[in-house]
């Protein structure tokens, strides 16, 4: 499902120039759920971002899903993101001017996404248990409720794989929990899902916890 | 203070992008705003310095030739007297230069004393024979200089001394070239006249108050002086400062869109800009920053950015409005203002450096109000009552338009005082446009379609009142009846010429200057006056007017109403024929003949001249007056222009705010696989909703209000029908679609050229 080889990325110029991967590789099946640990600026966060084809690596080669993410233009990358790749983020990133509902159907609404979205963010608002509160905006949302839209949006297009940025850094404890739980879900149904924490005891509900430091998986 | 200034300098360094921006539209307020103020205040002050410059005469006696002794000996006898000097103008003399030639030249031989015009370039005449001074629009139109050769008749060629300026009178190519001459020259060359003649007498007073007793005065000694006319300082300036009053009005509210524009733009970037920096702010204030130190840290950011745009846009205005300014002038005879301008031009540019400053420092002292900690929490400036709109237009909006779009039109709703505000500059803009695009195209009209003056007959024919009949029976006619005009004079203030024209029958089916007080003529006895007359006269509905024919009689009329006439200044006034025959029975009669609708006046035309008559063509504006209507024409054009260009940037600053303050929103749609396309889409739709309303705005606003008062401002010179037409209405709406196209490209080739993950991080 996900195959990343030797990558690498700097950040900064010049001097300020800082190696934050220094030849990353990772592998990843379709219904595993795998953690990346690491402290605060390790580059987890780097790593997932080009996982998930939001930057591009200096060195090394990614693919999803049988494509290939490095060398590609970006309207094939654009397209690889529609297609393949699921979202969750750690501050949920809800449009604060559309409800709950809208929120979950916005990918469907994207040139080239695939047909039958409206029925499938109703089967995931229900799945998620969050149908009753559809209509109401992000800030009349618990943090559990809005963490549950952002996952339904991430998988309203039904990617093969999901990657969530500390899913369960603005939730408390009950919430976290659920949470793991739906992600667990998820790979039930033979997605892949890459989450990166800096939390062990999230960590730990993962098929596999990688250890990211010094720029490199351990 | 270094502090400040450090902190101010760093925020510039860090949004370079951004600072370009802000920095370019206060330098096209400035620019806008500059070439309004060149405009106008040349416009405005120009009559008066020219004719400081000129030593223009309180009054100026024109007449038929006469014994130079025998008017001298008349004026000699006037009151309050500082000065006066005679000339001879000869009209209608073959002029040439090189390979420039006029069969109308007019030459004006000056006797000695005072002058009443200007040198602008060389020096005076001398009493040498051989030399000429010419008028700035003939050296300008002929490319003459001190030195050039003048070519006059059959005489010597003459050098050209100096080039001068007279306000009394438009310019060349608008008015005949003019030349002045010594007569003192002349006579030494071609010896002394025995009984020198003059036409012109120029009249200086000590007091100018007094005017009115030495026009009576002027007026009771004239027996016997044959076509005597009477102009006064004032009466020269009225017809230009009302031409020059609409073009002022449009350019100083041209020039209040711009700053409208650029301070809600502004204040709206700044705002936002403050909205970014809230957690910064609430840090500084924290580890102990006053409030006066982030205030002064915005506003001194704000100040280094518009100072210098501001110095920018200001002199680009005045550069670019300079020129084309100097030359209107110089077409009406008028001088530039040159260094005069200069504390105007200050003036403008510290206004465009205030706005930004204060526009930057109201934010950030909301935000230095704000608790630290709240700040630091990710406070707002705004109200949470802002998401109640998206919430309720959601619902409507979601069926009509796809969802990007969409989407687009309720994040830019969401703010909904900027959303006005924008809506607001913009609607006012395209009215201005659309109002400015009409004028342009009816003065157009005015140079051939007489019924812009009011005037509802298209020719006249030399004919007797007893032809009528016949003319009447002729093809194509509607109406024909006998028309009557003589210039007499009012009996009061003996100063003023009034053109008194009669019709048989009712004088509205071919002449209806607008009413605008009072009634319409009603019978024998009564008279409607011109605009001008009765504001000279102090006339209303209900006065008497007391004329002197030609003949000497005189004549009384009630005043029934005023109306607005562009005829001989509005000093006119409509008589029923009856009345004025029965004073002046050898006034020149001709008939006017109104056409059908649709028929050519050539058809009609060929016809007359089959029956014996002479027709001529009703006059629309004096042909001389087409130079002056294509500067105002071309002014109000390039105004329009650059009145699209405050659009343009409108559009962009309210797109590149939404798109600023949204970057998460659209790094998230981006990171769901939105294409390029998809936020285009989505812009298009922020565009949307405020070029819709705009568009709509501005063309009711034009419709209903400019329109109408813009005509009302030049109901003196013409009825001007000044509400857009459809074509242009469409063309600007076009014009405004092509600009949110290019607003939104721009926009959307930033938002998507910007790396998703440092727009998620914000």
């Amino acid at each position: 499902m996900l195959e990343a080889c030797g990558l690498v990325k700097g950040v900064g110029r010049g001097r300020a120039h800082r190696r934050v991967l220094a030849g990353v590789d990772l592998r990843v099946e379709p219904g595993e759920l795998v953690a990346v640990l690491g402290r605060s600026g390790s580059g987890k966060s780097t790593l997932l971002h080009l996982l998930g084809g939001l930057d591009r690596p200096d060195e090394g080669a990614i693919t999803v899903a049988g494509e290939s993410l490095v060398g590609c233009s970006e309207r094939a990358l654009t397209l690889i993101r529609l297609r393949h790749i699921g979202f969750v983020f750690q501050s949920f990133q809800l449009v604060e001017e559309l409800s709950g509902r809208e929120n979950v159907l916005l990918p469907t609404r994207l040139s080239g996404a695939p047909p039958g979205g409206a029925a499938r963010a109703l089967r995931l608002m229900d799945g998620l248990g969050v149908a009753a509160v559809s209509d109401h905006l992000p800030h009349e949302l618990s943090g559990g409720e809005q963490q549950r839209f952002a996952i339904a949006r991430a998988l309203v297009n039904e990617p093969d794989l999901v990657l969530a940025d500390e899913p369960t850094g603005n939730l408390d404890t009950a919430a976290a929990a659920d949470l793991l739980g739906l992600l667990r879900a998820i790979t039930d149904q033979g997605r892949a899902v890459v989450m990166v924490t800096h939390e062990h005891d999230v960590a730990g509900a993962a098929d596999r916890v990688l250890e990211m430091a010094d720029g490199r998986l351990g | 203070m270094s502090a400040v200034w450090r902190d101010a300098r760093a925020g510039l360094r860090r949004h370079r992008g951004r600072v370009l921006l802000s920095g370019a539209g206060i330098a096209l307020g400035a620019a806008m705003l500059a070439t309004a103020v060149v405009v106008g205040f040349g416009l405005n002050t120009g009559f008066q310095r020219s004719a400081r410059q000129a030593d223009l005469p309180d009054l100026i006696a024109r007449f038929e030739e006469e014994p130079l002794e025998t008017v001298a000996r008349r004026i000699a006898a006037l009151p309050d007297l500082a000065a006066y000097s005679f000339r001879l103008e000869i009209t209608n003399v073959p002029l040439g230069a090189g390979s420039h030639s006029s069969r109308q030249g007019v030459i004006e031989l000056m006797g000695g004393g005072r002058r009443g015009y200007g040198i602008l370039e060389g020096r005076n005449l001398s009493s040498r024979f051989g030399e000429a001074v010419v008028e700035q629009g003939v050296a300008h139109a002929w490319g003459l200089r001190p030195g050039s050769q003048l070519r006059i008749g059959r005489l010597p060629a003459l050098r050209v001394v100096g080039v001068a300026e007279s306000p009394d009178n438009v310019a060349y190519p608008l008015a005949a070239p003019r030349i002045y001459l010594s007569r003192a020259a002349l006579a030494e060359r071609f010896g002394r006249e025995p009984q020198p003649r003059v036409n012109v007498a120029e009249i200086w007073l000590r007091n100018r108050s007094l005017l009115n007793e030495v026009l009576v005065q002027a007026r009771a000694s004239s027996y016997g002086i044959r076509g005597l006319r009477l102009v006064t300082r004032e009466g020269v300036k009225v017809l230009l400062d009302q031409a020059a009053g609409i073009v002022i009005a449009l350019l100083v509210a041209l020039s209040l869109i711009a700053l409208l524009t650029a301070a809600v733009m502004l204040a709206a970037s700044a705002r936002a800009e403050v909205q970014r920096r809230l957690a910064g702010i609430g840090v500084r204030r924290a580890v102990g920053a006053g409030r006066s130190h982030i205030i002064l840290a915005q506003s001194l950011e704000a100040a280094l950015v518009a100072v210098p745009a501001g110095a920018v846009g200001v002199a680009a205005g005045a550069l670019v409005a300079n020129g084309p300014s100097d030359r209107l002038l110089q077409t009406i005879n008028e001088l530039p203002p040159g260094r005069a301008l200069v504390p105007a031009l200050l003036g403008c540019w510290l206004l465009t450096a205030l706005i930004p400053v204060l526009a930057s420092a109201w934010p950030a002292m909301r935000a230095s109000a704000t608790p630290p900690i709240a700040l630091m929490r990710g406070a707002e400036l705004r109200t949470p009552a802002a998401h109640r709109l998206p919430r309720a237009l959601s619902a409507r909006l979601a069926p009509l338009l796809p969802a990007l779009p969409a989407l687009g039109a309720r994040l830019v709703a969401a703010r909904r005082v900027r959303l006005a505000a924008t809506v607001i500059v913009l609607g006012v803009s395209v009215a201005f446009i659309l109002l400015m695009l009409a004028l342009a195209s009816e003065l157009g009209t005015l140079e051939n379609d007489p019924s812009a003056l009011g005037k509802r007959y298209q020719l006249t024919a030399s004919l007797p009142a007893s032809a009528t009949q016949r003319v009447r029976r002729l093809h194509g006619v509607a109406a024909a009846a006998p028309r009557y005009e003589v210039q007499a004079a009012d009996a009061f203030s003996l100063g003023e010429t009034v053109d008194v024209i009669a019709y048989t029958g009712n004088h509205t089916t071919f002449e209806a200057p607008p009413l605008l007080s009072g009634t319409r003529l009603g019978g024998p006895g009564q008279a409607e006056v011109g605009r001008g007359l009765a504001q000279v006269l102090g006339l209303s509905p209900g006065s008497t007017l007391a004329i002197e024919m030609p003949s000497g009689r005189e004549a009384r009329y009630r005043v029934s109403g005023i109306v607005d006439s562009l005829q001989h200044d509005g000093r006119v006034a409509y008589v029923t024929a009856a009345s004025l025959l029965a004073v002046e029975p050898a006034a020149p009669e001709q008939i006017a003949v109104r056409l059908a609708n649709g028929v050519e006046p050539s058809t009609v035309s060929s016809e007359l001249t089959a029956i014996g008559a002479a027709p001529a063509a009703a006059g629309a504006v004096v042909g001389k007056g087409h130079g002056l209507i294509e500067a105002l024409t071309g002014i109000l054009r390039a105004v329009a222009i650059v009145d699209g260009l405050v659009c343009l940037y409108a559009l962009i600053q309210a797109l590149v705010l939404t798109a600023r303050e949204r970057r998460a929103t659209i790094a998230v749609l981006r990171a769901s696989g939105a294409s390029a396309g998809s936020v285009r889409l989505l812009l298009a739709g922020a565009a949307a909703v405020v070029v819709a309303p705009a568009a709509l705005i501005g063309a009711l606003l034009e419709r209903i209000v400019l329109g109408p008062v813009m005509a009302r401002l030049a109901v003196n010179y013409a009825t001007l029908e000044l509400s857009a037409g459809g074509g242009q209405v469409a063309l600007v709406l076009a014009g405004l679609c092509v600009l949110a196209l290019v607003a939104v490209l721009w926009v959307a080739r930033r938002a998507t050229r910007q790396s998703i993950v440092s727009e998620l991080a914000g």
